[in-house]
């Protein structure tokens, strides 16, 4: 794997990046990932882990990697510009309130015109969060979101844009990405509105007034204390009853009150705007951040499943802990034969029980009788050495392995006659795969192909008369 | 690797047995590593003792080792006995264990027995042994040698009857030899074609005769049921992935027979590698090869002919789409206005509407009734193919879960799998699919929406409940 430069992906952005690799791979078909996966298996752990390796490894061929760097170039970016919509458009909002100076400052309708699409949006975002819903999260977030994606145009950027939203979808999680970016552009708009409002007020006269055709001036007094308690409680000024019920008559110009004015709409801009705003994001930021770092794969996903068994492999090879000596080839023994004189004898080795025996001998051949435990084999072995037979016929099971102590046995037997031939039982059935390693087997004890038979009639022929 | 150092106390069990038995083809399927040893029909294939460890969630849980296969266990037991009547007379007396023991001392272990001898040697290093028998054999003397010797290791043996399938097999005569020797605990277990639930058996057996590592043995059924369902769930879902690509498939063909041709020509060959493709990541999912099956050939596609322009889903799926997107896409540009102070009302909201998906829609439509009327016909694969698809898919998937990794023929994938593909309903997530041809991946790349997503799913627990019913 190369050195990955700068800043590489955090936890978050190498699920992020898995998800990514699952989605191309469930479009285009399962990527070739021989090296991806050794070094997945190399770096061992949870399956999760091993899964973000792969991920890695495959991302950084493909591109995916450079792509998410990029992604988060345009998320700043997309968040820089607007950041200073927002920001610019709030200065423009306290422009158009506040107008120029020639006329007096409705204050209700300026406070109106300054919060209120505000805490309307605020009261449509916190409907929606309580709705539920994949993409909740306040049409500015959402706008954000789609600047993003307009600055990302390559395949790899829209893959990364799209599997980044399902993942965090799929964990609710869209919502308060999309919430804190809101809240963010509305922070950074009623500050600009702050700082534009502060601005006009150092360096235009503004008079301050309010109207109402059927309200009562106590009314306004009211609202304008009510309003005014909080921002009065940080030390801001509050305009007092006297220059409320003044400024609803005429155009006041006490220096104090339109102090009193300012003060008071910025301290309501500040406390219902700003400050709100600003502990929402935080909120959000927080919890998203903390919701991102602990969201893991979903590895029942049929992507991942997939992956399980090369990834984990439900074994692991320990290698060979005891090899193999006998370089030694099992040398062919040809067998010295002793000159037997003695009648035919026939002898089954490890015959089926099921088989009967003796076969259907001529009279005058000599029944050795089934060989199998190491007393039989004793037995027929000291009988044969005391009366070597002329001939000697071998009844082997064929559809047995031959072994080599099978074929050890049938070596020192056949030693002990003038000429010995094998009867393969069964060896005729036409499926038996065995009854060609009999062949090689016997081969190596020096048998001619002549001298294995696999018919009864034939075999039984030849220990009655021998070769005629 | 760490693993090792982590679970030291891994439990040994060798796999022991007369030679050609099945002891290597054992060691492939209880691995799942088709690769493992050498297995060949001829005997004395395996030298040497090869190990492999059993992981489960990440921890090494069992190690098993594949040995030579015992090929003259009378001698063997004649010279063993031959030492302990020496030692007797020599005034020491010998138990089980110690004979064999001062055998691996003689010059015989590394020579005439060699291969013997690592049986025994690695039989005394386990904690238990496997003792594989091919049950069409008889019961003779070489394998009650055989258990003689191993008994004498002291370690709990258990018989394994492999080949038990086979019509030839001598199951009972098996049974009985054994339980003369005490060995009442017998598993049936062919390591072809395990009966499913063959290695929870196993498993649990070893656990009672090795109770000290019960909790390893729960740990490792538990995983591996665990992993059976889960690539279970997977297969499924890949068949459902191949089918909605297949079914969504929609192409624009003019109506000239030479390009009609030529047009059936291309989608033939894409659904049959599209089939491959999903055979391919069937196999990977079970770890199995290429060769592990042969795939008959998709009978010919005759292409279907329709008419949907109106039907209902396709309607639906349209107002949804503008319902859904362009009132998203409203809302957005709404926030755009507001926020550039209400100067463009209106511009603003009908651009969002239209960047929400409502425009593609409705330029995807008006595509498909300008074809429509300028004579062009729409090309789609016929239900009798797709049910072809799924049937032989899952015909695959069931034979895959059944396969053990020591078999050695490949599974015949039916050209025409039963009578019954041709008729049946299909399941409603096709129908949605014939409605949604940006959802077929046969022709480049699909889109990858959440509501494919959701009719993949939908397909797939379908096909699950189908699949197991048929098991
Ligand atoms: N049909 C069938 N064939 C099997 C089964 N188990 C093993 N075989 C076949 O039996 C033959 C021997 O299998 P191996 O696994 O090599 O046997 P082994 O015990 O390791 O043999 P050695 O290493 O030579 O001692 C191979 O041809 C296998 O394909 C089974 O359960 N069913
Ligand atoms: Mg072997």
């Amino acid at each position: 794997m190369k050195q990955i430069p700068d800043h590489s992906p955090d936890r978050f952005e190498r699920r992020w990046l898995a998800e990514s690799i699952r989605l191309l791979e469930a479009g285009r078909g399962p990527l070739a990932d021989a090296d991806a996966v050794r070094a997945s298996r190399r770096a061992g752990g949870e399956f999760e882990d091993r899964v973000l390796v792969r991920a890695l490894v495959l991302g950084e061929r493909e591109g995916l990697l450079d792509a998410l760097r990029d992604w988060r170039g345009f998320e700043r970016l997309g968040l820089l510009i607007v950041a200073l919509l927002a920001l610019l458009s709030g200065f423009g909002m306290a422009l158009g309130v506040l107008g120029d100076g020639t006329r007096p400052v409705n204050v209700v309708w300026a406070l109106g015109g300054l919060l209120g699409l505000h805490l309307f949006g605020l009261l449509i975002w916190l409907i929606g969060m309580s709705l539920g819903g994949r993409d909740a999260g306040g049409l500015l977030g959402k706008g954000w979101q789609w600047l993003a994606r307009r600055l990302a145009r390559s395949a790899s950027s829209i893959l990364l844009g799209r599997a980044r939203t399902d993942f965090l979808a799929s964990a609710g999680l869209n919502r308060w990405a999309l919430a804190a970016v809101t809240h963010l552009v509305w922070l950074l708009a009623l500050l600009g509105a702050f700082v534009g409002m502060v601005l006009l007020f150092m360096l235009r006269g503004y008079q301050f007034t309010w109207e109402t055709t059927i309200l009562s001036g106590d009314f306004f007094a009211g609202l304008v204390a009510g309003l005014g308690w909080l921002p009065g409680m940080l030390g801001l000024e509050v305009p007092d009853v006297q220059t409320v019920q003044a400024s609803g008559v005429g155009i006041v110009a006490s220096e104090d009150a339109r102090r009193a004015w300012a003060q008071w709409l910025l301290g309501c801009v500040l406390v219902y705007g700003v400050v709100p705003r600003g502990l929402l994001w935080a909120g959000c930021q927080t919890w998203f951040r903390r919701k991102r770092a602990a969201l893991t794969l979903d590895l029942g996903l049929p992507g991942y499943l997939v992956l399980s068994d090369r990834l984990m492999p439900a074994s692991e090879r320990i290698g060979v802990t005891d090899p193999d000596h006998s370089a030694s080839a099992r040398g062919s023994s040809r067998q010295t034969h002793l000159p037997g004189v003695g009648a035919p004898t026939i002898v089954g080795i490890e015959l089926r029980p099921e088989r009967a025996w003796p076969p259907a001998i001529a009279s005058g051949v000599i029944d050795g009788g089934r060989v199998d435990d190491r007393l039989q084999r004793k037995d027929a072995l000291a009988r044969l050495a005391a009366m070597p037979p002329a001939r000697l016929l071998l009844a082997c099971d064929a559809r047995l392995s031959p072994d080599r102590g099978s074929l050890g046995l049938i070596g020192e037997m056949s030693a002990c006659a003038a000429d010995c031939r094998i009867w393969l039982v069964d060896g005729a059935a036409p499926d038996n795969a065995r009854l060609g390693h009999w062949m090689e087997g016997l081969a190596g004890l020096g048998f001619e192909p002549g001298q294995i038979i696999s018919g009864e009639e034939q075999a039984l022929k030849w220990l009655a008369h021998g070769d005629e | 690797m760490a693993m090792s150092d982590k679970m030291p106390s891994a439990v040994r069990i060798a796999l022991v047995g007369h030679t050609n038995t099945g002891k290597t083809s054992l060691m492939r399927t209880l691995t799942r590593d088709g690769r493992f040893g050498e297995v060949s029909s001829r005997p004395s294939t395996t030298r040497h003792v090869e190990g492999a460890r059993l992981i489960a969630d990440n921890e090494a849980l069992v190690e098993l080792y594949d040995t030579p296969g015992m090929e003259d266990p009378v001698a063997l037991l004649e010279q063993i006995d031959a030492l302990v009547d020496a030692a007797r007379q020599s005034g020491e007396s010998l138990d089980g264990p110690a004979s064999i023991a001062r055998f691996l001392e003689l010059p015989e272990a590394e020579g005439r027995f060699e291969q013997e001898a690592k049986v025994l040697r690695q039989m005394l290093a386990s904690d238990a042994g496997l003792f594989v028998v091919d049950a069409r054999d008889p019961v003779l003397a070489k394998h009650r040698d055989e258990l003689a010797l191993l008994g004498r290791c002291a370690r709990p043996l258990l018989p394994i009857l492999n080949f038990v399938r086979d019509p030839e097999a001598n199951e009972p005569a098996w049974r009985d030899a054994l339980a003369r020797l005490g060995l009442h605990a017998v598993i049936r277990f062919d390591t072809v074609a395990p009966e499913r639930d063959g290695e929870r058996v196993l498993y649990g057996k070893l656990a009672t005769l090795l109770d000290a590592y019960r909790p390893a043995f729960e740990k490792l059924i538990a995983s591996r049921e665990r992993e059976a369902l889960a690539r279970r769930g997977a297969g499924v879902h890949l068949i459902a992935e191949m089918l909605i690509d297949v079914a969504a498939c929609r192409l624009r063909v003019e109506a000239d027979a030479s390009e009609l041709a030529s047009a059936i020509e291309g989608v033939n060959q894409r659904v049959r590698s599209r089939e491959q493709a999903c055979v391919d990541a069937l196999l990977s999912l079970y770890r199995f090869g290429r060769d592990d099956v042969e795939t008959g050939l998709l009978p010919l596609i005759e292409g279907r002919w329709e008419d949907d322009l109106f039907n209902p889903e396709t309607l639906r799926t349209m107002g949804v789409k503008l319902g859904g997107g362009a009132a998203a896409g409203a809302a957005a540009g709404l926030g755009l206005d507001l926020m550039v102070g209400g100067l463009s009302l209106g511009v603003a909201t009908a651009i969002g509407a239209l960047a929400g998906g409502g425009w593609q829609t409705l330029r995807h439509y008006g595509d498909r009734l300008r074809g429509k009327l300028a004579g062009h016909q729409e090309l789609t694969v016929d239900d009798a193919i797709l049910r072809l698809l799924a049937l032989r898919a899952l015909d695959l998937l069931s034979a895959l879960e059944a396969r053990g990794h020591a078999a050695m023929t490949p599974f015949k994938q039916a050209a025409e799998a039963s009578a019954d593909w041709r008729e049946g309903l299909l399941p409603p997530s096709i129908a949605s699919a014939r409605a949604h041809p940006e959802w077929s991946g046969l022709f480049g790349t699909m889109a990858l929406e959440p509501e494919r997503e959701a009719v993949v799913g939908a397909l797939a627990t379908e096909l699950g409940k189908l699949g197991a019913a048929g098991a």
